[in-house]
């Protein structure tokens, strides 16, 4: 007999996707039966009662949670959440149930070795249920009370050599793709330029002096995988600048059906014979292609590197060599202005070690966010509110069109004193010698 | 300003504050009149000095004297 | 259940304290034939649904497996991730950004084993426990949030919606049949600590109702300069409230036409709830995307306005995203992401195709960006 009926949630059993209910219970017959005879440091029955809790906010359509916003480890102001459940006396299970966010290693790759180190810590201390992974990218430990934080913090740290991640005001957890570990489209090493920054400001991800939240991600090419475009402070594309590597003879592999095109992303459906001229070169946004009797030909210069023909044709048709990426600032998801893009600061920047051009870039944004930031106010709204030249100003970068879309179409511009030969003093007399009162 | 006297003003334009224990980091900068660098200097050792704390939404991070508030007395009594 | 101690000392917190050591170096968790090759790929190619090679300069190869996961995870399953790691795998595994796991072998001849595996590894009620798929032109893992598992301001579940709209997409996970890829993401609220606001489909959890106040508890539960000054559009000022036995407290009132409904309030402020069984639902958007491929990027746009909660199993919300689905995949030119399809044919003939109707609610009216989605041009089909 289970310890809380659950009709609704039993429902979520069927069907073919991996089900998170079979996967709960199975969490609470492992804990009920402790075969590793393991001394659980929270209740034993926590699982029983997330799943009841769960189906009492099934029932009433309504969640179940409190917020807490004491709770954190000592000195840090983030990588906890404290959570409290509205019903204690019916799941004393989860009455306290705070959330952990573990800084995630880069490219999400894991030994199974330390996998089982994190999950040997969370049974004994936590609930046992995690979130493979966030959606800021940290692994999230999601349940456990008050007094494990410390302890847990403590194990972690002396045991596996690993930090919390953020949460609040702070340097959010930075998150990269599989970047050159796994991917030939990536520009740079997303790994390393991820970790190298999330060491540098450890400071910022752990104390919070920000205005807000502050995101950074690093996706390796412009497919943008990991979606920084759109959810990052300050995003980081990989990117290059000299000419697409052509294989002719993979071109003609491809025209010729020996190559399936897309690297076999289409093999779903009966498409017909690849035509290059349709599939790739009319679709150019530039039009920079075109065939020449068996020779595929690129106007590199006119390129602006979407991807499209890369993605179609991989083993034809390569990123440059002169690589690095380009910084887009302001992104975020909705509240307060509605969601915001991120937009394009610095074109092209090399990508190598130790980074101290990007990092100047950065410092100097936080310095003015952090001056000119309101409560809440992301770094997007404060570009809306000051404006891009102000954001070009306290950057030095020099104004680019490549900066944006289109160059405004207001001639409402706000002329300082400065740029305007002889300044703005005027003698009011020396006018009026040549034109009546 | 040097931190003794960083903290005394802290402390005493905190504690004033009527029916408002919870800051915005900005606040105590405005309050210590210092650089958002600066400041996160000494806010960061009257953490460590445990004289104050982090309080956070989740989304947001508020600091506040140690133990004040409404709250604080919700969280630890129950 | 006797307390153990880590060996953290509560009353001297800062003896031996470790702090500011970041993640683990992701070196340390490469396979070897990742450690080898990186930098060096050549090619990939998708071989079947979740499968693909990827081909190195040094003459390597690496193959992988990707399988679904539902994000919320237990270390029961993390543990038996790890046994298939460890017996195909040699102790590599990896998970991507949109929850699948990766499995990755370094021959051809692992590949059959590992996969049939996989497929054959069931939870006792039926479903899949490490589904092969999410690969190419087809619907990979939903991004999703915490919703009532685990929030204090979900306007609906997470989880669930997710595991019952996976089940429907089901086949097109597993295969590659549609003109691009489709993404489907979840947030089940306007803060979206989950972004879904670039998804090609976005499933979001919206209030309709604005905080009840619980004005006996709110000056002693809250501070009511930070309920204030939580709210975005400055709808919430103090107020002296008598309460039916005539006493006068201190509480706030809610400038209700104002509310937008984000529960900011509430985080901050305990005694002002707003979630309501009738009041929450989804919010359907279509059309986002975040890759700079062929067109820029662009947000999501909404194309149902409200649909009710309906646990355990959403089949409103269900049918509507399958039905967008098919009309996209019938439609769509090859290559063409749904947001491209959409402005090709124009929203007027989505709406149509999709046989969705248009509401006021759909037209922007949110501040200035809304100017710029209404038509200024006599272009548009009948």
């Amino acid at each position: 007999m289970p310890k809380h009926e659950t009709p609704m949630l039993d429902q979520l059993e069927s069907g073919p996707w991996p089900s998170f209910v079979s996967d709960i219970k199975q969490e609470a017959e492992s804990r009920a039966k402790n075969e590793r005879n393991i001394e659980y440091q929270i209740p034993q029955d926590v699982c029983e009662d997330i799943l009841g809790v769960l189906e009492l906010s099934y029932k009433h359509k309504r969640t179940h949670w409190k917020h807490g916003g004491i709770v954190g480890v000592f000195g840090y102001g983030g990588g906890v959440i404290g959570r409290y459940c509205d019903q204690p006396e019916m799941f004393p299970g989860v009455a306290h149930f705070h959330t952990l966010r573990v800084n995630q290693p880069g490219g999400k790759f894991y030994t199974t070795e330390y996998l089982r180190q994190l999950c040997d810590l969370w049974e004994f201390r936590g609930s046992g249920i995690t979130n493979m992974h966030g959606s800021t990218g940290d692994i999230v430990f999601l349940g456990t009370t008050t007094p494990q934080l410390e302890e847990i913090f403590y194990e972690m740290t002396h045991k596996l050599n690993q930090d919390l991640g953020g949460s609040g005001s702070n340097l959010r957890t930075p998150s990269d793709c599989v970047g050159e570990a796994r991917c030939e489209f990536a520009c740079y090493d997303t790994q390393a330029l991820c970790y190298d920054l999330t060491m540098t400001y450890q400071d910022e991800l752990h104390r919070p002096a920000f205005p807000y939240k502050f995101k950074f991600k690093f996706d390796g090419c412009p497919n943008c995988c990991v979606a920084s475009i759109a959810r990052a402070d300050m995003s980081f594309i990989g990117t290059w600048r000299d000419d697409i590597r052509i294989d002719q003879e993979a071109v003609q592999a491809y025209i010729g059906g020996e190559l399936a095109p897309n690297a076999g992303a289409h093999k779903g459906r009966d498409w017909g014979k690849f035509d290059i001229q349709k599939e790739v070169i009319d679709l150019c946004p530039t039009q920079c292609m075109w065939m020449e009797g068996k020779e595929l030909k690129i106007d590199n210069k006119e390129c602006n590197r979407c991807m499209h023909c890369i993605n179609v044709m991989p083993r034809a048709l390569r990123i440059g060599n002169d690589r690095g990426l380009s910084i887009l600032v302001g992104a975020k998801a909705p509240i307060l202005d509605g969601a915001q893009m991120g937009s394009m600061l610095v074109p092209f920047i090399k990508a190598e070690a130790p980074y101290d051009e990007i990092k100047e870039i950065i410092e100097k944004i936080w310095d003015w966010w952090m001056e000119e930031g309101k409560n809440r106010e992301r770094l997007g709204e404060l570009m809306k509110r000051q404006g891009f030249q102000k954001l070009l100003e306290v950057t030095e970068l020099k104004p680019d069109p490549r900066m944006v879309q289109e160059p405004r179409s207001n001639p409402y511009i706000f002329w300082k004193e400065e740029e305007v030969e002889g300044g703005w003093d005027r003698d009011i007399n020396e006018f009026r010698k040549y034109h009546q009162r | 300003m040097d931190y003794e006297e960083a903290k005394e003003k802290i402390i005493s334009t905190l504690s004033k504050k009527k029916g408002k224990t919870k800051f915005y980091f900005n606040d105590l900068a405005k309050i210590l009149e210092a650089k958002p660098r600066d400041a996160k200097k000494i806010v960061n050792r009257l953490v460590q000095e445990e004289v104050l704390e982090f309080w956070s939404s989740g989304s947001t991070s508020m600091y506040g004297l140690k133990g004040a508030g409404k709250q604080a007395a919700a969280e630890e009594g129950d | 259940m006797a307390f153990i101690s880590s060996g953290y000392n509560p009353d001297k917190p800062l003896e031996d304290r470790i702090t500011d050591i970041g993640p683990r170096k992701y070196d340390e968790f490469y396979p070897p034939v990742i450690a080898k090759n990186k930098g060096k790929w050549l090619y990939h190619e998708i071989l079947e649904p979740g499968v693909y090679v990827h081909v190195s300069e040094t003459g390597d190869e690496v193959y992988t497996v990707r399988v679904g996961g539902a994000r919320l995870m237990s270390v029961t399953h993390i543990r038996e991730i790890c046994d298939i790691a460890d017996q195909y795998c040699d102790g590599y595994v990896r998970f991507t950004t949109r929850n699948n796991i990766e499995f990755m072998v370094d021959k051809k001849e692992k590949v059959k084993p590992l996969v049939d595996d996989l497929m054959s590894r069931k939870f006792p009620a039926g479903s899949y426990k490490f589904p092969v798929g999410g690969t190419g032109a087809g619907i990979t893992n939903i991004v999703h949030t915490q919703g009532w598992i685990h929030c204090h301001t979900p306007a609906t579940d997470a989880s669930g919606p997710v595991k019952a709209t996976m089940d429907v997409l089901f086949d097109d996970f597993r295969d590659m049949r549609l003109p691009a890829h489709l993404r489907v993401s979840l947030a089940c609220c306007l803060n979206m600590c989950g972004a879904v606001h670039c998804s090609d489909i976005a499933i979001l959890g919206y209030h309709r109702k604005p905080p009840m106040l619980d004005h006996e508890y709110l000056d002693k539960m809250c501070e009511i300069p930070l309920a204030i000054a939580a709210c975005p559009t400055a709808a919430i000022k103090p107020a002296k409230v008598e309460l039916p036995d005539g006493k006068k407290v201190n509480s706030v009132a809610v400038n209700n036409d104002r509310c937008m409904f984000c529960g900011n309030c509430y985080t901050m402020c305990p005694s002002m709830p707003l979630a309501d069984d009738v009041g929450d639902g989804i919010v359907i958007m279509a059309g986002g995307k975040v890759s700079n491929r062929l067109s820029a990027p662009k947000f999501s746009k909404v194309v149902v306005a409200f649909i009710p909660n309906e646990p355990p199993r959403w089949p409103q919300t269900t049918a509507t995203i399958k039905k967008i689905v098919e009309v996209y995949a019938k439609d769509a030119k090859k290559y063409e992401r749904l947001g491209e399809w959409a402005e090709r044919i124009g929203w007027e003939r989505f709406f149509e195709k999709c046989e969705l109707e248009f509401t006021h609610h759909l037209i922007d009216d949110f501040r200035d960006p809304a100017y710029f989605t209404w038509r200024q041009t006599t272009q548009f089909k009948f």
